[in-house]
């Protein structure tokens, strides 16, 4: 695997209530960039250090290295291309999911072949659509982003401050107003808790978050 | 013979429902709210949160539970695109095994599991759902905007499926002409019918076929 960026720390919200956010990010940036992209995140129920995604026929698994005063770091690591050898299949994605491998019937597959082959038939794995429009800001050095995203065609929103340096993270996270008890979520917790993979929390209600 | 007339809140024969799930229906809902006769206040705007039950191997039997309530309605037909559900059962908790066994787990057309106590309080129930590998329970919350297009139950509403959001649009009457001319009059034209459970299974994965927009 390649390793295709420095492992950042990154505190993540999803909610469908973030304008308060939204309005104060707008506030101290200018947006810099709009970008519209479709993502197809996997996703095993027990498996909470890897998030493994494929966008634009390239599959990339970030790798939870560490966890610092509630912010989460992400070491990413470029799988390759579809289609994907079935060795590398067996050997990375597998492992990464944490479930046993089934049989390859290929010497590669497709992305088409790898999920209906591979991934739609084991009842431990699950795939999520992800639809996103990133607005990407930068505050003090600090990429923060506000996206709209749909999840297998339903809405919410994500909002995330992400660097390097955790403490400047933190930092821009207090200049927000965002509150020290506030859950971090991530991509692939909160796709399954839309999903239902894992059990929802009392706060995870479309009013209250 | 005369039809008989609709009322928003009160049991009718059973009806012919056309309801559909996507992102955007504002074209819809401005129509909706123009074309309408006046609607009882209590109609105009009501939330609630329920939990529907579903499962991996049953698209006919539609269970959800609000306010400690058990109700399944069940798919009786479909004329012209439009779906007719019956009630099936109602039943309060906490439920006796014997209707868990007999009447629910039945309309979930999956194993059923072994039974050990008389009776099943809602969290135990959940309980029971959240160990089956077949079955799920799915928060789902709406706001739901009621109006009468045509003679014809409509209503446009919000709805968070485990706290996504989604917008649905229906229009529902035992007769299907009046259906038929409201979907016609809303710009539904053409646009799938998707139901409850059909939507949820959509979002929640169980399903790859995508909403109506």
């Amino acid at each position: 695997m390649i390793k295709t960026q420095n492992p950042r720390y990154e505190f993540r919200i999803f909610g469908n209530h973030l304008e308060k956010i939204e309005k104060q990010i707008r506030e101290m940036a200018k947006e810099e960039q709009t970008r519209i992209m479709t993502s197809v995140y996997l996703l095993a129920s027990g498996n909470p250090k890897n998030n493994i995604k494929i966008r634009e026929g390239v599959m990339d698994i970030k790798v939870l290295e560490d966890e610092h005063e509630g912010l989460e770091q992400w070491d990413p690591f470029l799988v390759g291309e579809f289609p994907l050898k079935a060795e590398t299949i067996k050997n990375v994605i597998f492992p990464a999911l944490g479930v046993h491998y089934p049989a390859f019937e290929r010497d590669e597959y497709t992305l088409e072949q790898f999920v209906d082959e591979l991934i739609s038939g084991d009842p431990d794995l699950s795939v999520a659509y992800v639809m996103k429009k990133r607005h990407g800001y930068t505050i003090k050095n600090v990429i923060t982003e506000v996206a709209e995203i749909k999840v297998n065609g339903a809405s919410i929103k994500t909002i995330c401050i992400e660097s390097e340096n955790p403490s400047k993270v933190l930092k821009i996270k207090a200049k927000l107003g965002i509150e020290k008890n506030v859950e971090n979520v991530n991509y692939p917790l909160a796709l399954k808790r839309i999903m239902g993979l894992v059990s929802l929390p009392e706060n995870w209600k479309s009013e209250s978050f | 013979m005369a039809k008989e007339a609709l009322k928003i809140g009160e049991i009718s024969k059973p009806r012919f429902e056309f309801r559909t799930f996507g992102r955007d229906f504002d074209n819809a809902a401005y129509l909706m709210s123009r074309l309408s006769v006046p609607v009882p206040e209590k109609v105009w705007e009501r939330t609630s949160e329920e939990f529907y039950i579903v499962s991996k191997t049953n698209d006919i039997n539609n269970t959800k539970i609000r306010d400690g309530k058990m109700d399944i309605k069940t798919f009786v037909q479909e004329v012209d695109g439009l779906e007719q559900w019956n009630p099936l059962m109602k039943a309060e908790f906490p439920i006796k095994a014997e209707t868990l066994k007999k009447e629910v787990y039945p309309a979930f057309m999956v194993d059923i599991p072994s039974f050990d106590k008389e009776s099943y309080t809602y969290d135990e129930f959940m309980e029971m759902i959240k160990n089956h590998p077949d079955l799920q329970a799915v928060k789902v919350e709406k706001q739901r905007y009621g109006y009468m297009v045509n003679d014809t139950i409509c209503e446009v509403a919000n709805v968070w499926i485990n706290g996504a959001s989604v917008v649905t649009v229906n229009s529902e009457s035992t007769e299907l002409e009046d259906i038929k001319k409201t979907i016609n009059d809303l710009g539904l034209e053409g646009v799938e019918n998707i139901n409850y459970l059909q939507a949820i299974k959509r979002v929640i994965g169980w399903s790859d076929k995508s909403l109506a927009n």
